[in-house]
């Protein structure tokens, strides 16, 4: 073809000197740090951020694997233990032993009335709450960028009627729409006679979330879409030819990755603190299936408050450093990929 | 507005006469290389009464479209084989438009655009894709024209990905290849944009625009946002590719000395029209509408003491600003800035046509042109009111 322009010293200075990306101490061909690399290692310098990361991590890995750590355990929640053991249990079906029926065989101690164990309970309600969770907010995610990128990449008759669907869903209140309608959605599957399956309620729970869950998230990526839209870029890529298809699938998308990380690291926690909302409330998930929220109103009734703190405790502390470990997870999520949000 | 179409229709009669006499003389020193391959003259892109209006939407309930934004109105211009044609003016006059209607980013609202004789104005994408690789564009800001998600390498051979080419010995040493032609390292192939400075990302969105081995390259104005001293690094580059591969520019610009240096001929916009056009030396040196004047007259000039009088240059200073382009004025679209306005500048609008004592192809819409001259005159030209009374206070 031709010889670089090399007449006017073109490049040169600009390329020379300590800007010189192409040359790292070893030579050769060097990687570019891409921008999620670079968030990456700026995320790894945040120990407030790392230790949230570990927290967040052992809680999923304890729904994870709670099954195995039941079996370990030799327990599981399920067990009726005021029939089983009947010598731990005095005549009202609260435990003998002070703090709960603490001991080292029940090391959360034993639930007044039923006498399920406590610890295996608690895993197992973690188990059933972070799947609900993740399933919403994998769907919502989903919602949120099918809805919100195309609302802002095609812009006009479709971002109206996706706008306006938003600010209608938006009006619901979303607390008592849940609690009202649990049960419909419920009765639209089984009849109110027969015995819900947990599976029912559990899909009724992902529903009434996902539905009125996304409309934040699509708003987000539908402004980050409509200013990415307008970049040069995007301009380049349609004088090259591209299909739009290409150009929110390539261009678009990894730029959204961004907010799109942020949001849902802030949803989750949400979506963890809702489900167990809705099921203390009883519209939830119900006994004897283990859940989170669930095990507060077990502990909150009249019975189990008289007698103790305990099972208020467990659940209590360990969804609070769940959620505020999360939470910071998600501030340091953002500081890393925009170091000046910073504080 | 019938008049005013015929008026137009005119003056690109005239140029195309006079197309086939004038190109032979008109590669200076400079550009005895451009487009030396392939025969000179012979048009590649030509425009005719390309329109660009934007709507605008008001009223309440129910939402009209109340006006237009009449950014492009009815301009002809004609861009040779391997030629460098230039187009000025001030911000908010419809070079950018007029770039964006070329390339097919925009859809006009009515005129044609001709590529190699195919109409490309209101063609679809599929139809487009044969001559998408054949006009590429380079733009502006260069902090905003390449995707900040992808390396170097994804960004130059996107193209070549879309068209499905695949050049022997892969995309991926084409790239390499393309990165040394714009004067970067070719290790830089798996770098990101963001490791880069300002010029050298422009260097990229050049290679960008090589890659798909274009006969007409939009440059938008290229080098506006970077430093002084880069921007004379990248237009040497432009003109470096343009010399070598025979590759024409519309080069769309604010800066007279940029496409002084760069273009053989330059079109004037003002206000969604084409004032004036001509080789370089003409509008330079022999400049007839008060506008060109103007502008001319407005570039800085280094000198040791300053004052116009010592460069014996004309010292024109408008006032105001360009009038809206929602509702342009009647008649001649300078007329409410001109020294030289009369009544018949408000009536009737001047048609694009070569005035006696022009050469050829040289074309200006003007009732009452000026002197072919750029040399001072007898008398300044300040019609800004703050500015002469900020020179009398001085004086």
């Amino acid at each position: 073809m031709t010889s670089p322009p090399k007449a006017e010293g073109g490049g040169t200075p600009v390329v020379g000197g300590e800007r010189e990306p192409g040359k790292g101490p070893e030579g050769g061909q060097v990687e570019g740090r891409s921008p999620g690399r670079l968030m990456w290692i700026r995320f790894k310098r945040d120990r407030v951020g790392v230790v949230s990361a570990f927290v967040v991590g052992f809680f999923f890995l304890i729904g994870l694997l709670a099954p195995l750590i039941s079996k370990v355990y030799g327990k599981d929640p399920f067990t009726v233990y005021a029939d089983e053991r009947p010598e731990l249990f005095d005549s009202a079906g609260v435990p003998v032993q002070p703090n709960g029926g603490i001991s080292g065989e029940f090391w959360f101690g034993l639930e007044p009335g039923n006498g399920y164990d406590v610890f295996t309970k608690l895993i197992y309600g973690i188990r059933t709450s972070l799947m609900i969770s993740l399933t919403v907010t994998v769907a919502v995610v989903l919602t949120g960028i099918v809805l919100g990128v195309t609302a802002g990449y095609l812009g006009g008759k479709a971002d109206f009627a996706i706008g306006r669907l938003i600010d209608f869903l938006l009006a619901i209140p979303a607390q008592l729409f849940f609690i009202a309608s649990m049960p419909v959605v419920v009765s639209l599957f089984v009849s109110p006679r027969d015995e819900t399956p947990t599976y029912v309620r559990v899909v009724a729970l992902i529903a009434v979330q996902w539905l009125l869950g996304w409309m934040s998230l699509g708003r987000i990526l539908r402004g980050a879409t409509l200013s990415l839209r307008e970049r040069e870029f995007i301009e380049a890529a349609r004088v090259s030819g591209a299909t739009s298809e290409r150009i929110i699938r390539k261009e678009i998308l990894p730029n959204v990755v961004t907010p799109l990380l942020v949001q849902s690291t802030y949803l989750l926690p949400n979506f963890v603190t809702a489900e167990a909302a809705l099921s203390f409330l009883g519209v939830g998930i119900v006994e004897p299936t283990p859940d989170w929220g669930q095990m507060f109103a077990k502990a909150s009734t009249e019975l189990v408050l008289q007698n103790d703190i305990t099972y208020m405790f467990f659940p209590g502390v360990s969804m609070i450093i769940f959620v505020i470990a999360f939470n910071l997870l998600g501030d340091s999520v953002r500081d890393a990929f925009d170091p000046k949000s910073a504080r | 507005m019938e008049e005013e179409a015929v008026d137009v229709s005119k003056g690109v009669d005239v140029s195309k006469g006079e197309a086939a006499k004038g190109e032979a003389t008109l590669p200076g020193p400079r550009e005895a290389g451009a487009g030396a391959a392939e025969s000179p003259g012979e048009p590649l892109l030509v425009v005719e009464k390309l329109v660009k209006h934007f709507p605008v939407k008001g009223g309440f309930p129910i939402r009209r479209t109340v006006g237009a934004v009449q950014a492009v109105d009815g301009i002809d211009l004609t861009v040779h084989v391997g030629e460098s044609f230039g187009l000025v003016g001030e911000s908010g006059c419809g070079k950018s438009t007029t770039g964006r209607l070329i390339t097919r980013l925009l859809e006009p609202t009515s005129g044609s655009i001709s590529y190699r004789g195919r109409d490309i104005a209101h063609a679809s994408r599929k139809q487009l894709a044969p001559i998408r690789s054949e006009i590429q564009m380079i733009f502006q800001d260069p902090y905003s024209s390449l995707n900040p998600r992808q390396t170097v390498g994804k960004i130059i051979s996107g193209p070549m990905e879309i068209n499905g080419i695949d050049p022997t010995g892969g995309r991926e040493k084409r790239v390499r290849e393309l990165l040394e032609i714009v004067g970067l390292n070719p290790e830089h192939y798996n770098r990101f944009p963001h490791e880069f400075s300002g010029g050298q990302r422009q260097r990229i969105g050049v290679a960008r625009a090589l890659a798909l081995e274009p006969k007409l390259i939009v440059a938008d104005e290229p080098v506006s946002a970077l430093d002084v001293s880069i921007q004379a690094q990248v237009v040497n580059l432009l003109q470096q590719v343009q010399k070598d591969l025979g590759i024409a520019f519309l080069f769309i610009a604010h800066d007279l000395a940029i496409v002084r240096h760069f273009s053989q001929r330059v079109a004037v916009m003002y206000l969604g029209k084409i004032i004036e056009v001509g080789d370089r030396d003409s509008i330079y040196k022999r400049p007839r509408h008060p506008y060109t004047h103007a502008l001319l007259s407005a570039v800085p000039e280094v000198t040791l003491d300053g004052g116009a009088e010592e460069t014996g240059r004309e010292r024109i200073r408008l006032a105001g600003d360009v009038p809206s382009p929602i509702s342009p004025p009647s008649g001649c679209r300078f007329r409410t800035r001109c020294w030289k306005s009369q009544d018949k500048c408000a009536t009737e609008e001047p048609p694009l046509v070569r005035l006696s004592g022009n050469r050829p192809h040289h074309l200006t819409a003007c009732h009452f042109p000026e002197a072919p001259t750029t040399e001072a005159r007898e008398e300044d030209i300040v019609l800004d009111p703050a500015l002469t009374a900020l020179e009398e206070g001085e004086g």
